[in-house]
């Protein structure tokens, strides 16, 4: 497999994860299609670093980063749904839009 | 153009495979609960190819963290508080048109350019070990490390404070 065809599936991953966030009504269903995104965006940076784009430990280190940084928003998104459920008694992103321009 | 072969094997089209048709399943199922099973399939899929890379130590902390902390947090949230399928279909149809234009739009925009570019590697000295991620950890990344510590932290006591009920006044 070459990097190519490695960078066309990441890319894959990242527009599943795009229709996931554009489609989803449901918050938590929002949240699962950015965790696709993030994934295909880690794949990329291995895969460029398997290929000797960058050097060994970069790549590996920066997909850490993201996964850790993955675990906080999640934390955070889940938190303020649970918050928004309990005030409003809805997670449907279609009611809520007090702050739509 | 050069061919740089990144992994070896017809094993990882299976892991391919794995993490596309989960990710598929994620975006599309109607019950939420279901879709959060998928992502962690998706998840192990995309951790299996960390692995055909050649890095077992973020293949470990993907499924650990990924799929053993974030999806089953995301289990506990759903199954604590929330109707589990989405509100009755309005403007589900046309949503859902526009969703996938956009998804095929940008990879349409992104896929030819990914096809046609041609990259030349420049790093020779190559270090896979897990002893040299953890030298990166602490030794250059370090400052970034412990500001992800203090980040992860603040999220966690941030969470607190926005989940927790209101005291009776």
């Amino acid at each position: 497999m070459t990097l190519q065809t490695l960078l066309l599936v990441a890319l894959a991953l990242f527009c599943i994860g795009l229709y996931g966030v554009l489609s989803r009504r449901h918050l938590v269903g929002v949240l699962v299609g950015l965790e696709l995104m993030l994934n295909a965006a880690s794949l990329n940076l291995l895969a460029f670093s398997r290929a000797g784009m960058g050097d060994a430990v970069t790549g590996q280190v920066i997909v850490l980063f993201i996964i850790g940084l993955a675990a906080a928003e999640v934390a955070l998104a889940l938190s303020i749904i649970v918050a928004l459920y309990r005030r409003r008694r809805s997670v449907d992103i279609d009611r809520l839009r007090e702050l739509r321009g | 153009m050069a061919e740089n072969v990144v992994v070896l094997g017809s094993a990882a089209w299976v892991f391919v495979a794995l993490a596309l048709i989960g990710g598929v399943l994620a975006v599309t199922l109607p019950n939420i609960l279901h879709a959060i099973f998928s992502l962690a399939l998706s998840l192990v899929g995309v951790a299996l190819l960390f692995l055909a890379l050649g890095s077992p130590f973020v293949a470990a902390m993907q499924v650990l963290i990924y799929v053993g902390g974030i999806s089953v947090a995301m289990v506990f949230a759903v199954m604590f508080a929330f109707a589990l399928r989405e509100g009755p279909a309005g403007a589900a149809r046309r949503r859902r048109g526009l969703a996938g234009a956009a998804a095929l739009g940008v990879f349409a925009a992104l896929g030819p350019v990914i096809a046609r570019a041609s990259w030349s590697p420049h790093v020779t000295h190559n270090d896979w070990t897990v002893a040299a991620v953890g030298r990166a950890l602490l030794q250059h990344y370090n400052v970034v490390f412990e500001a992800l510590s203090v980040v992860l932290l603040v999220a966690i006591v941030g969470a607190i404070i926005v989940a927790r009920r209101e005291p009776p006044q």
